[in-house]
C-alpha cells in the first residue's frame, strides 16, 4: 500500500507528560513518526508539536487527529499532506 | 488578616475525594499510601478493604457501571499500581467513570529504582482515559476535581492520580475548586441542527430500519428516548453486547443482541436494512465480523459522543458527535409514525425459525443455559447480572431477558477473567436492596475468589452462581471448531485432559477445587447442584436466602455457545451448532 508523510501540527498544554502521552498514542497503533519537532510558543504555557507521521489513507489520518484532540491536554490539531 | 486552614497533602486528598462525591473507596494500603490511608478513619465515607488490588479496581468498576457514579480506588506504589492496570486496562475499553489514587514514592526518589518504584503514569498512560503526576500538594485538590471532571464528561473512563509521599505529607493551604475549568478539554458538543434533518429524512425514508443501540445508550441516559423512538416509527431494535438493558427484550420490536453470538434475527436484520441507526456503538470486530460484507445495503447513521468512534471502523453516511439523548429529544419529534409491518412481519419469520435455544445433550445433566434460565424465573427478570468472561458470559446475554439499564454489567471489550466477582460486590455495594446475581465459570471464579470476604464482611447478599464445566468453555470451544479438537490447556479437571501435563490419572478428584467448601471458608453460605429437577429450587433459595451466597452447578461440559458467527467472518457463514 502506498504510504504518504501527513504533518500534524499540534497545540498543547505546555505540561510534563503531554509529550509522551502524544508519542505514545501515535506509536503504541503501530505508525511510525518520521520526525518530530517541539516547542514553547509565544504563550509560554501552550507548545506546538510538528509530527510528521506515515499513514495510507485519509481515513487513517482523521482517526489520529480525533484521537489526538480526544487527549485532555490537546488544545487544537490540524493536519496537511507533505 | 485571617490565616488559611493548613492541612497535608493527603488530608487535603480525602477531603478533595469527600466533596467530589465519593461514599465508597475500595483500596488495599502500602507504605507509600499510608498518610492518605491514615486521614480515612475519620472521613466520612465508606471503606471496603479489598483482598487484591485488582479486585479493588473491578469492585470500584462495578461499582460505577451499576449507579453511573465514579468508582474510587486507592492503592499503593509499584506492585499496587500495577496490580489495578488489568482493571484500569478494562474500565477504559468499556466507557466506566472510575478515579483511582496510586500512592508514590517521594518525588527526589523517583527514577532511582526506589522500593516499590513504578512509573506508573507511564505504564497506565495507554488504558486510561487521562493521568496525573502530583508535583506539589498545592495541587491536589485542583486535580482531584479535574479527574473527577474528566472521568465522568465525554465518554467515560478511568482517571489515574499518582501522589508522591512527600506531596501527602506536605502542608497546603488549597481549597477544593467550585468549578473545573479544563482548558483544552471541553467533550460536549451539540448536535448540529443541519445533522439533525438529515437524520429524521433518513430514518423516514428508510423501508428497512434498523435501531442498534450500545453502551453508549446506558451512559447517556436515553433508553426511554431510544423507547420512544422505536414505538413511534415500529423500528425494530438490536443491542450490542454492552447494549443489554438498553431496549426491553420483551418488547415484539427487540430483536435481542447482534454480533458473533447474536441472535440470528438481529444479524440477518442488519444484513437485509437499509438504514441503520446506530447509537453509542463503536462497530467492534466481534459485532462486524467481516466489516467489508457488513450491512451492504444500509445508510448508516452513527451517534456516538467520542468524534474518534465515528468512521473508524465503518463508515457512516451521517456521523454525529453529540449525547445520544440531546439528539434523540429532537429528532423524535420529527419522525413520522409508520408501521414498517412487512420488514416486520420478515423479522418475525426469523424469530420463529432461529429462535435463541438450546437442545439437553444428555440425560440427568444440567444444560449450561437452564442455569440463567433458573436465575431469570428466581428472580422475575429484576435480577442485576453481573458476569465474568467467556461461554457463561454469552449464555447470560442470551437466554436472560433483558429489560433495565445497569442491570447487566460485563466485561466486554477488554474480556477480563476474574471481573465477575469483585464487579458483582462492587455493584451490591452500590446498589443496596438490588438482587445481584454474579454469573461465573469455574475458570474466572478461581482468578478472583478471594474478594468473596468482602461481600461477607459487609454483608453485601450477592449470589454468586458458578457454572462448572470443568474447563475454560471457551477457549475449548474454539479448540473444538478450529483447533481439531486438541485441548492444550482448557481443561480444568483431571479427567479428559490432554496428557501435555503429565498428570497422574487417578486423582481422587475430578472437580477441583470444591467450590462449596472454598465458600465456606470465606464464611459464605454454600450450595451445590448437579441434579436437574433441583436446579430452579437451588437457585431460588440461594437467591432468596439474604446472605452471601455461592452456588456451584455442575454442568454440562460440552455444551457450546450458538449461533455463532466465526471471528471475521460474514453473517452468512452463521453456525448454528
Amino acid at each position: 500500500m502506498k504510504q504518504e508523510i501527513y504533518r500534524f501540527n499540534c497545540f498543547v498544554e505546555n505540561r510534563p507528560g503531554v509529550l509522551a502521552r502524544i508519542v505514545g498514542l501515535i506509536s503504541g497503533r503501530g505508525y511510525n513518526i518520521q520526525a518530530l519537532n517541539v516547542g514553547p510558543t509565544e504563550d509560554g504555557t501552550v507548545s506546538k508539536m510538528k509530527i510528521d507521521v506515515l499513514c495510507s489513507d485519509e481515513g487513517v489520518v482523521e482517526q489520529i487527529k480525533h484521537q489526538l484532540m480526544n487527549q485532555v491536554n490537546v488544545i487544537e490539531v490540524t493536519s496537511r499532506k507533505r | 488578616m485571617k490565616q488559611k486552614a493548613m492541612r497535608t497533602g493527603a488530608q487535603a486528598l480525602v477531603d478533595s475525594l469527600v466533596k467530589a462525591g465519593t461514599e465508597v473507596l475500595f483500596g488495599y494500603p502500602g507504605g507509600q499510601a499510608l498518610d492518605i490511608f491514615n486521614c480515612l478513619p475519620e472521613a466520612p465515607m465508606k471503606f471496603v478493604l479489598g483482598r487484591h488490588e485488582q479486585g479493588c479496581a473491578h469492585m470500584a468498576d462495578g461499582y460505577a457501571r451499576a449507579t453511573g457514579k465514579p468508582g474510587v480506588c486507592l492503592v499503593t506504589s509499584g506492585p499496587g499500581a500495577t496490580n489495578v492496570v488489568t482493571g484500569l486496562a478494562t474500565a477504559n475499553i468499556d466507557g466506566v467513570p472510575m478515579v483511582v489514587i496510586t500512592g508514590q514514592v517521594p518525588l527526589p526518589l523517583i527514577g532511582t529504582d526506589a522500593f516499590q518504584e513504578a512509573d506508573t503514569t507511564g505504564i497506565t498512560r495507554a488504558i486510561t482515559k487521562h493521568n496525573f503526576l502530583v508535583h506539589s500538594a498545592d495541587e491536589i485538590p485542583e486535580i482531584v476535581a479535574q479527574a473527577f471532571y474528566i472521568a465522568t464528561h465525554g465518554k467515560p473512563g478511568p482517571v489515574v492520580i499518582d501522589v508522591p509521599k512527600n506531596c501527602q505529607q506536605a502542608l497546603t493551604a488549597a481549597e477544593y475548586p467550585e468549578r473545573v475549568s479544563l482548558r483544552a478539554y471541553h467533550p460536549e458538543k451539540a448536535p448540529n441542527p443541519n445533522d439533525l434533518s438529515k437524520f429524521a429524512k433518513i430514518v423516514n425514508e428508510a423501508k428497512r430500519p434498523v435501531l442498534y443501540a450500545g453502551g453508549g445508550v446506558i451512559t447517556s441516559g436515553a433508553a426511554a428516548d431510544l423507547a420512544n423512538l422505536a414505538h413511534k416509527a415500529q423500528i425494530p431494535v438490536a443491542t450490542t453486547f454492552m447494549g443489554l438493558g438498553a431496549f426491553d427484550e420483551r418488547d415484539a420490536l427487540s430483536l435481542r443482541m447482534a454480533g458473533m453470538h447474536g441472535s440470528a434475527a438481529a444479524n440477518w436484520a442488519i444484513n437485509e436494512a437499509d438504514c441503520i441507526i446506530a447509537l453509542g456503538v463503536r462497530f467492534s470486530d466481534r459485532v462486524t465480523g467481516n466489516i467489508k460484507l457488513y450491512a451492504p445495503d444500509a445508510k448508516i447513521i452513527h451517534v456516538d459522543c467520542d468524534p474518534s468512534s465515528i468512521n473508524k471502523n465503518v463508515k457512516a453516511a451521517l456521523g454525529i458527535c453529540a449525547d445520544i439523548k440531546d439528539v434523540l429529544t429532537t429528532v423524535n419529534s420529527r419522525i413520522k409514525a409508520n408501521t414498517h409491518a412487512e420488514w416486520l412481519r420478515k423479522i418475525h419469520a426469523w424469530q420463529k425459525e432461529r429462535p435463541i435455544a438450546y437442545r439437553p445433550m444428555h440425560e440427568g445433566v444440567i444444560m449450561p443455559q437452564a442455569v440463567v434460565e433458573a436465575i431469570d424465573k428466581a428472580t422475575n427478570g429484576e435480577a442485576l447480572i453481573v458476569t465474568d468472561v467467556g461461554q457463561h458470559q454469552m449464555w447470560a446475554a442470551q437466554f436472560f431477558r433483558h429489560n433495565t439499564p445497569r442491570h447487566f454489567l460485563s466485561s466486554g471489550g477488554m474480556g477480563t477473567m476474574g471481573f465477575g466477582i469483585p464487579a458483582a460486590i462492587g455493584a451490591g455495594l452500590g446498589k443496596p436492596g438490588a438482587k445481584v446475581v454474579c454469573v461465573v465459570g469455574d475458570g474466572g471464579a478461581q482468578m478472583t475468589f478471594e474478594e468473596v470476604v468482602c461481600a461477607v464482611e459487609h454483608k453485601v447478599p450477592v449470589t454468586f452462581v458458578i457454572v462448572n464445566n470443568s474447563c475454560l468453555g471457551m477457549v475449548r470451544q474454539w479448540q473444538q471448531l478450529f483447533y481439531k479438537e486438541r485441548y492444550a490447556g482448557s481443561i480444568l479437571s483431571v479427567k479428559g485432559r490432554l496428557d501435555m501435563e503429565r498428570l497422574d490419572q487417578d486423582l481422587e478428584y475430578d472437580y477441583l477445587p470444591d467450590f462449596t467448601l472454598l465458600a465456606k471458608a470465606h464464611g459464605a453460605e454454600a450450595f451445590r447442584v448437579i441434579d436437574p429437577a433441583k436446579l430452579d429450587q437451588t437457585i431460588k433459595k440461594a437467591v432468596g436466602c439474604g446472605k452471601t451466597a455461592v452456588v456451584e452447578v455442575i454442568v454440562e461440559p460440552r455444551a457450546n455457545v450458538y449461533p455463532m458467527i466465526p471471528g471475521g467472518k460474514p453473517v452468512t457463514e452463521m453456525i448454528f451448532g
